[in-house]
């Protein structure tokens, strides 16, 4: 269980360097305005709306909590936490 | 000991994230999470899309405490529940603190989860974050 869990993880922020690393494309893809769920370093789902692609997922029979989903905001923008 | 964090281009900036694992028995969560480290953040909170992404109901928070204060979050006032019984894995590094999770649901947030200075506190970790090298990792003193 150990190990299927840090696999988990590898696996996760696998995705989020993928994700972090490839925004441009993503948005030069059309991808701008939308969440993103991001598996083995390519999109499986996206759509302005998450629930849509957590349900779009859940079709593909994924567990969307294990899934890495993140937002493609417009290149400029800048979020304040 | 050290614990390497990431650091990426995220939302107009260089932002120092962590990846873990939380865990929670009631409710049931267990879901691995992209969290932004903010020391100007008093609170751990998680964020709607993870939230959302988790499907944990707003009925299955019911038993949670209540946070008194509301919480300025994603461009509004929004009130929380507090996880208090939780797991978070980094790796082999296993920790918790109270996450703040918001109860109403505000229209278009993309708010990430913040790991804020209450776990730096609980943990005894401090921060180290070098933009310009790309460098941050937790450090547990």
């Amino acid at each position: 269980m150990e190990n299927q869990e840090l696999q988990l993880l590898k696996n996760f922020e696998s995705d989020s360097k993928w994700f972090h690393e490839n925004m441009d494309m993503l948005r030069e893809k059309n991808f701008t305005g939308k969440f993103v769920a991001i598996k083995e370093s390519k999109p499986i789902a996206a759509n302005e709306d998450l629930d849509v692609v957590i349900n779009n997922i859940s079709k593909k029979g994924e567990n969307p909590s294990l899934v890495f989903i993140e937002f493609v905001h417009p290149k400029g923008f800048t979020l304040l936490l | 000991m050290r614990l390497p964090l990431q650091v990426y281009f995220f939302a107009g900036g260089l932002r120092a994230m962590v990846h873990f694992l939380l865990q929670s028995e009631n409710p049931h969560i267990f879901a691995p999470v992209r969290a932004i480290v903010d020391t100007g953040s008093p609170i751990t909170i998680l964020g709607l899309p993870d939230l959302k992404k988790m499907r944990v109901s707003q009925l299955k928070l019911k038993d949670l405490e209540s946070r008194k204060e509301t919480i300025s979050y994603g461009g509004g006032q929004v009130r929380a529940k507090i996880l208090r019984d939780n797991k978070i894995k980094i790796g082999e590094f296993e920790c918790s603190v109270p996450i703040q999770i918001p109860v109403e649901e505000i229209k278009d947030c993309s708010q990430p989860t913040i790991l804020g200075v209450d776990f730096l506190i609980e943990n005894k970790l401090s921060l180290f974050f070098d933009p310009t090298k790309k460098e941050a990792y937790f450090e547990q003193s």
